[in-house]
């Protein structure tokens, strides 16, 4: 009997642990002035650690932001608003689905880059799926296996996994935001890349350049319209934009 | 008659641990589903009509609906972090009503041009003992963005979104960047200035 007792009461006390330990989240209120507390919202606030990136030439690159902005938004956004009305959803889909394919080679190098060698697999299994199944990359029929649409890698990613910190901040005329690191990735990308030079699968120098600007300009209105949402409503758009890649990117090299 | 006992007593635990366990779940089901439901209707709103009226024929309704779950001067403080404190008390209202619209804005004009997007929530995540996120993913024109909204649980208030994060990137971390880049060469009167040009722009 004193056994018995004995069990009801453990049994008792710990259905009361669970119970307590369950409602935790409810009664756990944290106070208005503590949630503004500013070494609190630091500690905590950024997507990823490390975010930050050095700018030495804070100068030149804004002058060659304030170059691109007035490029993206004077002359390639109403493009891309011509673009969209003439080629529908379904075909712009197919077009980024076939380019996306064509870019797993350097998914692999990041990933392998990385020792990440079930990515590497999974990239490679959604590679060949989409290639038959999906008609040569156009569609994405990978996309309804849960083991075939790993986080995708690049070079830059994988010198930042290496350890690799970015150097200092880049922007790009046209291209837009990189650093020392992710631009020697973007070179490394260059040579596994099949259609870009040096190492190109595509011979003739034209239809190498009108690939590349299909691809590019497939990709252009979405990306431009972020680009302005983000823009538009910030207090310094420069700063907006140097903070977002370094974020971005840290998230990248943390997955 | 021991082993009896236990045996019998087993259910009756398993019992005790799996209904503890979903008391869990279901009391984080509650901020998702408001938060669902705030965005849906937001969304609602955006798209109700087909002449796309302006920002500010809207205002008022798209700040009563996100109002119910965003706590936008805990976001507006955090974005400004130290800096909050070098504003006097008309800088502050100020400031706080002009970074809203800005932002409602901008997003607004992106979001109602645009085709009305799908949203899928995930079920929240533990950051802390006051603190969940919400992942979501948002296909808009065929692209895919992940959008992560993170609550806290305030005092008095409930679960609160205190920040949003684009892709993992924390929309308060980057405004704070830009206003302590602000504020290192520039004055609180010099902010107010340019927010309202901001808004005219637009």
């Amino acid at each position: 009997m004193n056994f018995l007792i004995r069990l009801l009461a453990v049994v008792g006390s710990l259905t009361g642990l669970l119970i307590s330990s369950s409602s935790l989240l409810a009664e756990d209120f944290i106070d208005f002035d503590d949630l503004i507390d500013f070494d609190e919202m630091v500690d905590n606030d950024s997507g990823a650690p490390e975010a930050e990136i050095a700018d030495p030439f804070e100068g030149i690159n804004r002058v060659i932001f304030s170059f691109n902005d007035g490029a993206y938004k004077k002359v390639i956004q109403p493009f891309t608003r011509q673009y969209v009305r003439i080629v529908p959803i379904e075909g712009r889909k197919g077009i980024a689905n076939f380019f996306d394919n064509l870019g797993y080679p350097v998914r692999l190098a990041g990933s392998v880059l990385q020792l990440k060698l079930g990515r590497a697999t999974q990239e490679t299994g959604k590679f060949l799926v989409n290639t038959t199944a999906g008609m040569a990359g156009f569609m994405d029929a990978a996309q309804d296996f849960d083991g075939l649409n790993p986080e995708q890698e690049d070079i830059g990613q994988a010198l930042g996994s290496w350890g690799l910190k970015h150097g200092f901040y880049i922007v790009l005329p046209l291209a837009g935001p990189s650093s020392l690191r992710d631009f020697v990735g973007r070179i490394g990308e260059g040579a596994v890349d099949p259609i870009s030079e040096p190492w190109s699968q595509v011979d003739d120098s034209q239809a190498r350049v009108a690939l590349q600007a299909v691809d590019t300009v497939n990709d252009l209105p979405e990306i431009i319209d972020i680009y302005s949402s983000i823009t538009n409503s910030a207090i310094d758009p420069y700063i907006a934009v140097r903070d977002g890649y370094a974020q971005l990117r840290a998230v990248q090299v943390s997955k | 008659m021991n082993c009896f006992l236990l045996r019998s007593l087993l259910p009756l635990l398993t019992f005790s641990i799996a209904w503890a366990t979903s008391a869990q779940a279901n009391e984080l089901d509650a901020p998702k589903e408001a938060l669902e439901t705030t965005i849906h209707e937001l969304l609602e709103v955006l798209h109700a009509d087909e002449n796309k009226l302006p920002y500010s024929a809207k205002r008022n309704e798209i700040i009563e609906i996100l109002n119910r779950q965003f706590s936008f001067d805990v976001i507006i403080q955090r974005a400004l972090g130290r800096n909050w404190s070098k504003l006097n008390e008309a800088q502050k209202k100020q400031v706080f009503n002009l970074v809203t619209d800005l932002v409602l804005q901008a997003y607004t004009n992106e979001l109602q041009d645009g085709p009305k997007p799908t949203l899928s929530f995930s079920n929240p995540e533990v950051l802390s003992k006051s603190k969940i996120e919400i992942d979501s993913v948002v296909l808009l024109n065929g692209t895919k963005i992940n959008l992560s909204y993170r609550l806290a649980n305030i005092k008095d208030r409930g679960w609160q979104v205190y920040d949003v994060l684009v892709e993992g990137v924390s929309m308060v971390s980057n405004y704070r960047k830009q206003f302590d880049e602000h504020f290192q060469r520039k004055s609180a009167a010099d902010l107010i200035e340019l927010l309202k040009n901001k808004l005219k722009e637009a």
